[in-house]
């Protein structure tokens, strides 16, 4: 990986870059919903996934 | 026709200004993101929800001097703000209306090209998208174009303002086109790597940049950017939302916080001037005001919805405050602005003909300035003769308020100095104003020593 990062131009560093923190608030949200439910599991409540929100509130 | 100094990058149009109105050009080279836009539903849709500055087509091509593409006239911004003059939770509207209209246009097969604050302006108390010729056609499996912009115009700023100073922003009068990762990585406390976000989208994308650019071009591996799939830049946008979503201002106690429930200055002095500042203001006719010093708009929010008012101050706090509360009461004739008179917000960019300074923008028909001259005569040492002439271009009427050096708050300003200021008295700040103005009111403020007077421009 260290010598892959060493020859690509700035463009494409933001292109793996983007690719590493997407794969990281994917595991991340995965965690977080999954925590949603197991709470809704025992409070009883329905859960609101993150991915569900509106994005215009 | 000319286009606006501000608005050379974009080869898909551009903005011109036609007897004293905003036009937006469309070049046929954007025709077809242009129709998508509008035969998408997706510019509706934002306009319904108050996010993209509403326009209408005109036909009349010709007579602008165009032969093909389209002229768009926008609904008209009376001012036009720039960030460094926003507090912090402008900032972070701002921000997250960039977020959501990209994600939003993410939905209609449409993506953001570009994310800067110069986007946006802030209109009837809120912020709203204004560069209509922003939205490309999204292909799946290409990264975001505009996020390395994104970071370094809106993450920089925010995480300045959380992490070291509430005004912090104003340091994008230096780096209008983003404060670059590396530098906000030198001034952004150690501990800032420990926030997620902050260490993913700055801190991380700072080593990057730092390995990349010291690499020889030459031997360039062409990378295929085909893999980010839309669940990937659905992540990133709603990762960076609710990141921004979680910042808040750093809390510093600044000098103006409580300004007016100081001891010192009770409610019978606030109460005398506001009865004072609405009896003078049934003797004139206006629509625009300037409230110079606004501290926490009281005086701004005295003024109903048929006027349209800018109150600014130089106290970032104030500014964020006096923001909320707009923001909380639906107050829609408002707009605060951080501005310090001693040190403006310059004319900047290209040219330093792209971005007017404050001084080219703040214009109405009523200038208050309130409880201001005594700091800008005796704490920044700016003669009264200095003081005049820089609000008479500002607008046809004046209140302004004296303060005497008997005073308690002027007696503070020079407890620690050699009192040079011999001309400051109440006989001679009458005679500088009265050359230029017409003086149509005085009154003394309740039982102060501190007299209101209202003039006009001669």
């Amino acid at each position: 990986m260290h010598f892959f990062f060493l020859y690509i131009d700035p463009g494409s560093g933001s292109y793996i870059l983007q690719m590493i923190i997407a794969a990281v608030l994917g595991v991340s949200f995965f965690f977080k919903n999954f925590w949603l439910g197991v709470k809704a599991f025992f409070t009883g409540q329905k859960p609101k996934k993150e991915d569900e929100k509106d994005p215009a509130e | 026709m000319r286009s606006h100094p501000a608005s050379y990058r974009d080869t898909s149009g551009f903005v011109f200004i036609h007897d004293g109105m905003v036009y937006r050009y469309v070049h046929p080279v954007y025709e077809k993101q242009y129709t998508q836009l509008i035969h998408s539903g997706l510019y509706d849709e934002l306009v319904k929800k108050g996010k993209l500055v509403v326009h209408s087509e005109t036909n009349d091509l010709q007579k602008f001097g165009f032969e093909e593409g389209k002229v768009l006239l926008p609904a008209q911004i009376p001012f036009i703000s720039y960030p460094y003059e926003w507090s912090f939770d402008m900032w972070k509207d701002a921000a997250l209306l960039t977020l959501q209209v990209a994600l939003i246009s993410l939905q209609k097969e449409m993506i953001l090209k570009d994310a800067t604050p110069f986007n946006i302006q802030f209109h009837k108390g809120k912020p709203v998208f204004i560069d209509t010729l922003s939205f490309e056609t999204y292909s799946e499996g290409k990264p975001w174009i505009a996020y390395r912009q994104f970071c370094e115009c809106f993450l920089g700023p925010l995480l300045l303002m959380h992490y070291n100073y509430p005004d912090a922003g104003r340091l994008f009068t230096v780096y209008p086109n983003g404060i670059p990762v590396d530098v906000l990585v030198s001034m952004l406390p150690k501990r800032s790597r420990w926030n997620m976000g902050a260490f993913l989208h700055i801190h991380l994308q700072a080593k990057f940049f730092q390995r990349t650019l010291g690499a020889g071009r030459q031997n360039q591996k062409p990378v295929k950017e085909n893999n980010f799939s839309r669940k990937k830049m659905e992540l990133l946008l709603k990762g960076l939302e609710s990141f921004v979503q979680k910042l808040s201002v750093k809390n510093v106690k600044t000098t103006w916080d409580d300004y007016y429930t100081d001891t010192i200055l009770g409610t019978d002095y606030l109460d005398a001037k506001t009865k004072l500042v609405r009896s003078f203001c049934n003797f004139i006719d206006f629509k625009t005001v300037i409230d110079l010093g606004a501290n926490d708009g009281h005086f701004s929010l005295l003024f109903d919805e048929s006027k349209q008012v800018i109150a600014t101050d130089a106290d970032s706090n104030c500014i964020n405050a006096l923001y909320r509360k707009i923001k909380q009461g639906g107050i829609t004739n408002l707009l605060p602005l951080i501005n310090n008179i001693v040190t403006p917000s310059p004319a900047t960019g290209w040219n330093n003909a792209e971005r007017e300074s404050i001084t080219q923008r703040l214009k109405a028909d009523l200038v208050m300035a309130l409880a201001l001259v005594h700091h800008l005569a005796i704490a920044a040492n700016v003669p009264l003769q200095l003081i005049a002439e820089w609000l008479r271009p500002m607008g046809s009427y004046l209140i302004i308020e004296f303060v005497p050096k008997t005073d308690e708050k002027v007696k503070l300003l020079l407890q620690h100095r050699q009192d040079i200021f011999d001309s400051y008295t109440l006989e001679n700040f009458r005679s500088v104003f009265t050359e230029r103005y017409q003086l149509m009111k005085e009154a003394p403020v309740g039982n102060t020593n501190r007299v209101l007077f209202l003039f006009k421009r001669k």
